[in-house]
């Protein structure tokens, strides 16, 4: 394997790890607030479609992010009324969110295409965007600053969300909900409040998640088209221990693990490409079964805070 | 940690709140059910106004697609079958606090191991070539949630999470099978050959399509019922589900009751792969378990994961589903909508179980 090769699969690992990150980061917010975010794949299957939709419609890609953030939120909130509000049990609520954000983007892309067929609506893909002389470093500039403007936004945006959760007052109170509601309750905060904040705020981010795969990756909407992305996120959550960064490396590993897979089919080995696919679902089930007992999740997720 | 706990556990005493639909929700889970299906049908006739079609003129059509001739009723039980053993199975797992949401990847690998029986033991007398199919199916879905069960209970890994990933795994293993020697040369599309017609399931009428899937579907839910009621395994199933110290101190093991569970569940779902096989397509398809596994946890859900209840719902949805494309054929509104009334019937659902604070077991 020369290097030009190998920087290349890089890149492609990093663009492919993208959505997953941010969906990932999303994710964390909700479920260090106590709320599993099981929902994560509809939330991107949402905002992937309102991405395609307005973007198509308004010609404005800025307004297609700012409606994938959006559509995303629209799901989270139908989960964060029923998980904080109602006390539906976390898995399931989102289970249930899922079904159906896949029948809401499915029936209202085919009751927008109209008679005609879905594929019409379709956007240019957002092209990579060098950044200004440090794209011409070598091996570094091609693999990190050859980036769509996206992946830039995903892995830039685990500063902030660091510095949120564990160097601010309110990331402390968000935190303090997912560990002990009761205690944060005594402290004067409202519990539930906080809980339905994250929810959606995490979201937006899945939304944008989303929109990267459509506006980044594909070009169109097409039914189903997260195909797991949002359960991998999921994954690489529990493998980071509910920390931005160690979310970044789980991520980039399954995304290294789907980049290998479309690129070892091109080496004629005597494995079928079925097997080589299996690769990033089977990466992360050695992995989260290779930390087995050690991840420690926030003490209260998916209890329901009952004031005392 | 909890995951499940409120599904299957005693409610604390507490009165039902949310006015004269906080009563309703709670009078009764097929009431229940029953509001929750009425609500998620007048929201989704908002979606079809949207899409300018008339939503009484769509609903009738769907009725008459799911009733309307003997033809349709057939297809709709075939079709409420692999529902009810998926579901059923479900419904005993989320009573022991266990969430497997793997029926789909289940469903697959039973239905590949009851392929190849009816491709590869060929010359056997249709009277042991289909019970050594169908038992090569449920074994085979057993396998496949039993490893789930090992990676939950060995490793401590989610099982939301374990059943999930495998489902992809499974799927892809149906890829690979019918890309290599399960599959038909030459077809343009992934599949097995026909079946040879001794390994077709045989018809419960003469002269329909109507298999004999749907009358293992009734025992088994039946039989599900008495081992969850009337027998120590399903007391202690209750058990694991109710309270696990309690478990742990009349001397059950968690672990074990998991994996029973989980196996039983597998072994339904990879049944009903089987019989999709062998009872519908007469070969093995890719895709053939698309959505049969989260429609499953919506109709356990809905049955209020009572096996007997389970019925009911699960002829629902089946009924709903050839509706559904009939309505799609009639007036072009997209069937996809059924998605969206199986995704809201079990919001609304879950909001009324929420409320009380869990069923009573």
């Amino acid at each position: 394997m020369d290097l030009p090769f190998f920087l290349d699969f890089l890149a492609a690992a990093l663009r492919i790890a993208t959505p997953l990150l941010l969906a990932a980061l999303g994710g964390i917010l909700s479920e260090r607030a106590g709320t599993f975010a099981v929902s994560l794949e509809g939330q991107m299957l949402c905002g992937a479609f309102c991405a395609i939709v307005v973007t198509h419609t308004m010609a404005s890609v800025g307004l297609g992010l700012l409606a994938s953030a959006g559509g995303g939120m629209l799901l989270a909130s139908v989960v964060a009324v029923a998980t904080v509000r109602f006390r539906t049990e976390h898995m399931v609520t989102g289970l249930a969110a899922n079904i159906l954000a896949l029948g809401l983007t499915s029936f209202l892309m085919r009751a927008l295409a109209g008679t005609g067929s879905v594929s019409t609506i379709r956007v240019p893909l957002l092209q990579a965007w060098p950044v200004p002389w440090l794209s011409d470093l070598p091996l570094v500039g091609t693999l990190l600053f050859q980036q769509p403007v996206l992946t830039y936004l995903g892995v830039l945006s685990i500063v902030p969300l660091s510095v949120f959760l564990f160097r601010t007052r309110a990331g402390l109170t968000l935190r303090a909900v997912g560990e002990n509601p009761q205690a944060a309750f005594a402290a004067g905060t409202d519990p539930d409040r906080v809980r339905m904040a994250a929810i959606i705020a995490g979201g937006a981010l899945a939304g944008l998640a989303g929109a990267v795969l459509s506006l980044q990756q594909v070009g169109t909407f097409t039914d189903g088209m997260t195909a797991g992305r949002g359960f991998l996120a999921l994954a690489a959550i529990i493998v980071g221990r509910w920390m931005p960064v160690g979310t970044l490396v789980a991520c980039l590993v399954f995304g290294a693990a789907e980049a290998l897979s479309l690129r070892v089919q091109a080496f004629n080995l005597p494995v079928s490409s079925y097997v080589i696919q299996m690769l990033p679902y089977l990466a992360a089930l050695a992995v989260l079964a290779g930390l087995g007992r050690t991840a420690r999740l926030p003490a209260a997720i998916g209890q329901p805070f009952v004031r005392p | 940690m909890n995951a499940g706990a409120q599904l299957a556990q005693a409610p604390p005493a507490r009165t039902p709140d949310g006015g004269w639909l906080g009563t309703v929700m709670h009078a009764h889970p097929l009431l229940r059910a029953l509001v929750s299906v009425v609500l998620a049908f007048v929201i989704t006739a908002g979606l079809i106004l949207l899409a300018d079609k008339n939503p009484l003129v769509a609903y009738v059509h769907l009725f008459q697609g799911a009733f309307g001739s003997w033809d349709r009723i057939v297809v709709g039980l075939n079709k409420s079958t692999p529902y009810l053993l998926c579901a059923v199975g479900i419904a005993l797992c989320f009573r022991g606090r266990v969430i497997n949401i793997g029926a789909e990847g289940q469903i697959a690998i039973g239905g590949v191991c009851a392929s190849a029986v009816a491709l590869f033991a060929t010359g056997l007398s249709p009277w042991w070539l289909l019970p050594l199919a169908m038992l090569a199916g449920a074994l085979g879905g057993a396998a496949w949630a039993g490893l789930a069960a090992v990676i939950h209970v060995r490793r401590g890994v989610h099982e939301v999470l374990v059943t999930l990933l495998l489902n992809f795994i499974a799927l892809l293993v149906v890829a690979e099978v019918l890309h290599g020697r399960m599959g038909e040369e030459g077809a343009g599309f992934p599949q097995s050959p026909l079946f040879d017609p001794t390994a077709w399931l045989p018809k419960l009428m003469p002269g329909t399509e109507l298999h004999i899937g749907i009358a293992l579907a009734v025992i088994a839910a039946v039989g599900m019922h008495w081992v969850l009621w009337r027998t120590t395994l399903g007391f202690r199933w209750r058990l694991l589900g109710a309270s696990k110290p309690a478990a742990r101190y009349a001397g059950v093991s968690a672990g074990l009751g998991v994996f029973g569970l989980m196996a039983t569940a597998g072994g339904l779902a990879g049944l009903a792969g089987g019989i999709e096989c062998l009872g519908v397509h007469y070969r093995l398809i890719e895709g053939f378990s698309a959505g049969f596994g989260f429609n499953a946890v919506a109709i356990a859900l809905m049955g209020a994961l009572n096996p007997l209840y389970v019925l009911p719902a699960a002829l629902f949805f089946g009924f709903l589903e050839t509706g559904a494309l009939a309505m799609q054929r009639q007036v072009g509104v997209p069937s996809s909508l059924v998605l969206v009334i199986q995704g809201l019937t079990m919001v609304f659902v879950l909001c009324a179980i929420g409320r009380s604070g869990g069923d009573k077991v």
